[in-house]
């Protein structure tokens, strides 16, 4: 770092080189950013990416399908069950698995319970980023609430492998059901806690509002999805537009806002909260009895050979999976495409001729997980 | 679900329509390499955005390698599947001027395949280490049979 500046800097006299990261305290896992600058402004931003890559895809060409199901949910460990319900469905779809109506109401249960945590999560990260400490505290403790529920079901905290080609691995009882009622309860009391806590914070609004504009073409032209392209008022969201599972039963609507900065994203991911705690209520409600595997589950299986698309609405954006098959045990291909790194991929134009000061504030509020962008 | 793909004419080696249900896809299209970026722009000008793109090494059985892209719409969803085979250690036109997504796109296959795009504005690696000497999801690099001590069950990791 010290010498790049020297070299570029020196001979300039005043475009100079910062790098940041890729260990910055804020940058929620492994980023560089190199930047350069004119004084404070940002001339030119280069991501620098690959840190945290684990080679999943490999992994995916050297072991049979069953065995690829652990990896999904350390791809991106925030939306893990989402990733690894995923697969499943992925799976189920190539092989045409028919799946008992019990799971798949769980399975929108665990999903949507799933989106909150990572939501909550980015809430309670980034406004500690831009210098708000105590939302954090609360965010976490609302989590927490949620990481309970899903590890007396799944027996893990984040790196879940709950599905099954078919179904899932446990079922639910009273208790799940008795909790996660009570925890539709206390965030609705939490939401009007946030909204005064945070929202209506000056200096919370005067670092998000106005800075990071991604704009609906912008998001078009590199393939920005999820809450961040709904901040600019496209209502793109796979469970509606490609509904998979049994999403087409439930009555939620898919927030968009027009101004398209970090603190319309604040505000997307605020209300995707309320939607997904209204599906998980309707989901408790419509809660069938039966079975949640079918009676012959595949457990070896050789898929036709050929090419299967499956793609859900992750917490950051479209998830897709290709999977190819040539016939045999084991994978061809599994391509995963991942949200954030389509996310990401903008940011180089949008920090373009912004501030230092504002980075944080814009490449925290897209959400970034570094591992899924890395895989 | 759409009928036809958009402003696709004379540009496709093959095309069909395809059961999105069962697939994924609305439509499959296979092109020549030198089609890409007029492809690319057709996407482009009708409101597409490249949803995803990566190779397929298909040596073995074709003497190729495959290069892989969907384009979609946000809404209504209409997926296309296009194909692209090209020579083994052949250059393919890089599409990076009809969309900014496959910058990132073409430098993780050049990363993980080797196949090299003319025309990148900055053709990189971007997973892998930049002083690496293997492209990683070549069908001969790392494979658990290889691994000295595997036990050939697909558990190679303690290998």
């Amino acid at each position: 770092m010290l010498e790049e500046i020297r070299d570029e800097g020196a001979a300039t006299g005043e475009r100079y080189v910062l790098n940041m990261g890729p260990q910055h305290p804020s940058m929620h896992g492994v980023l560089r950013l190199r930047l350069e600058l004119i004084g404070e402004e940002i001339q030119e931003a280069e991501a620098v990416i690959g840190y945290a890559h684990r080679a999943h895809e490999k992994m995916a060409e050297n072991r049979t399908w069953p065995m690829f199901l652990p990896n999904t949910s350390r791809v991106d460990y925030l939306s893990g069950m989402i990733y690894n319900l995923a697969y499943c469905q992925a799976v189920e779809k190539m092989l045409e698995i028919e799946v008992p109506e019990r799971a798949e109401y769980i399975r929108i249960i665990a999903g949507e319970l799933n989106r909150i945590s990572s939501h909550l999560l980015w809430l309670g990260t980034y406004v500690m980023d831009i210098g708000g400490l105590t939302p954090f505290l609360y965010a976490w403790d609302d989590r927490e609430q949620v990481l309970n529920i899903l590890e007396r079901i799944t027996g893990s905290r984040l790196t879940y492998s709950y599905g099954r080609f078919g179904g899932l691995t446990m079922d639910v009882d009273d208790v799940f059901i008795k909790q996660t009622q009570v925890f539709l309860e206390r965030m609705k009391g939490r939401l009007v806690e946030y909204d005064k806590l945070v929202r209506q914070n000056v200096i919370f609004i005067k670092r998000s509002e106005g800075v990071g504009i991604i704009d609906a073409e912008t998001c078009r032209r590199y393939g920005v999805t999820g809450p961040n392209l709904r901040a600019a008022g496209v209502a793109y969201d796979v469970r509606k537009d490609e509904p998979y599972g049994i999403y087409d039963r439930f009555d939620f609507e898919v927030p968009t806002l027009t101004t398209a900065d970090s603190l319309a994203r604040y505000d997307i991911r605020i209300r995707e909260i309320e939607e997904s705690l209204k599906i998980v209520g309707q989901a408790l409600r419509d809660l069938p009895e039966g079975p949640i595997m079918p009676d012959k589950p595949k457990k070896k299986f050789k898929p036709a050979a050929g090419e299967t698309y499956f793609a859900v609405e992750a917490a950051r954006g479209h998830f897709g999976m290709y999977l190819v098959s040539d016939g045999s045990e084991t994978p061809f291909k599994i391509k995963l495409r991942t949200p954030s790194f389509s996310n990401l991929a903008a940011m180089p134009e949008v920090l373009r001729k912004t501030m230092v000061a504002d980075i944080i504030a814009i490449v925290g509020s897209i959400d970034i997980v570094l591992p899924e962008i890395d895989r | 679900m759409s009928g036809t793909a958009p402003g696709l004419d004379g540009l496709l080696l093959t095309s069909a329509a395809e059961d999105h249900g069962k697939s994924g896809f609305h439509h499959r299209h296979t092109c020549a390499p030198e089609s890409l970026l007029a492809i690319a722009r057709a996407f482009d000008a009708a409101g597409y955005f490249l949803e995803m793109m990566t190779a397929e090494d298909r040596r073995a059985d074709l003497d190729k390698m495959r290069l892989v892209y969907t384009w979609n719409r946000f809404g209504p969803v209409d997926r296309h599947l296009l194909q692209c085979d090209l020579e083994v250690g052949a250059s393919a036109p890089s599409v990076v001027a009809a969309t900014a997504a496959a910058d990132w796109m073409e430098r993780e296959v050049y990363d993980m395949y080797g196949v090299t795009f003319d025309g990148h504005p900055d053709l990189k690696r971007i997973l892998l280490p930049d002083d690496s000497d293997f492209h990683a999801l070549l069908k001969d690099f790392g494979r658990m049979e290889d691994a000295e001590g595997a036990s050939g069950n697909g558990h190679g990791e303690d290998a």
